[in-house]
């Protein structure tokens, strides 16, 4: 058991700040990646020693936290369902339509730009929501999401493509209202 | 041309984005988590396993026996008197 606690530590170094911010990026709000990333580590904990070494610790971790902030999403959309007896939405954008986000680490000339691109991104389905964060802030190769994310390498690039054109459509839209903005 | 721009700048906004540092208490409250989840014990899990096996068993033996008990014989004359009492 000791043993089991130092490994679970190191891993928890080593790991935390992947963890974190994948989990801000999907949720967008501190508190509640916070939460995601105390259940990833409680999952891992518990599942260390049932882990077969198959991929590693990287990947496993990367799998844990995108399904943990998947399922945290649904949740909270379920709990606002509840209150307000709304219909069932097709992607999460009922959890993330009530705020906007200042990301903590972006540059503060790049601020407003980056708050609209979180807000477009969310517009993305799961599959291309995941690979685009794990692409473009999180700096993965194509075969590291492949691996991720148990897909081919062609799906991979694929979704990728796809996001990468609905983000410029989206945005292209939300042009117009910029423009009035500024004026 | 400006729009283009314009969506451009937006989409490399995250550019030279840095990663944000998670509170210090994180690995206090995950310690506490663990401490506090009840782990099933693997005694309880082979008693569950057993009681729905014999459950299943017994729902099983019991329908088999139901079904050859019914008599054929009484069967054919419930079809005959069914047929002959018609009202329409």
């Amino acid at each position: 058991m000791p043993q089991q606690n130092v490994i679970f530590e190191n891993i928890y170094h080593e790991y935390k700040s992947m963890v974190f911010n994948l989990a801000l990026h999907y949720l967008q709000n501190i508190e509640d990646a916070e939460e995601v990333t105390q259940d990833v580590f409680v999952k891992v904990y518990h599942s260390l020693q049932h882990f077969n070494q198959k991929s590693s610790y990287k990947t496993w971790i990367y799998r844990i936290t995108i399904n943990n902030c998947l399922d945290f999403i649904k949740k909270k959309n379920s709990i606002k369902r509840l209150y307000i007896f709304g219909k069932k939405s097709e992607n999460e954008k009922d959890y993330f339509n009530a705020t906007t986000f200042e990301h903590p680490g972006i540059q503060l000339e790049n601020q407003e730009n980056a708050e609209i691109l979180f807000g477009v991104i969310n517009t993305l389905t799961e599959n291309q929501k995941t690979v685009f964060l794990l692409s473009k802030l999180d700096g993965l190769s194509n075969i590291e999401i492949a691996e991720i994310m148990e897909l081919s390498i062609a799906a991979v690039e694929s979704l990728i493509f796809r996001a990468k054109v609905s983000l410029q459509e989206k945005l292209s839209q939300k042009f117009s209202t910029y423009r009035k903005n500024k004026k | 041309m400006e729009k283009e721009k314009w969506i451009q700048q937006v989409l490399n906004s995250t550019n030279g984005m840095t990663a944000v540092t998670p509170n210090d208490d994180i690995l206090i409250k995950i310690k506490q988590k663990i401490n506090q989840q009840p782990t099933v014990q693997t005694g309880i899990v082979w008693l569950v396993a057993a009681s729905v096996t014999i459950l299943v068993t017994a729902n099983f033996i019991l329908i088999n026996q139901y079904k050859q008990n019914i008599n054929p014989k009484e069967i054919y004359i419930e079809s005959i008197v069914n047929n002959n009492n018609q009202l329409y």
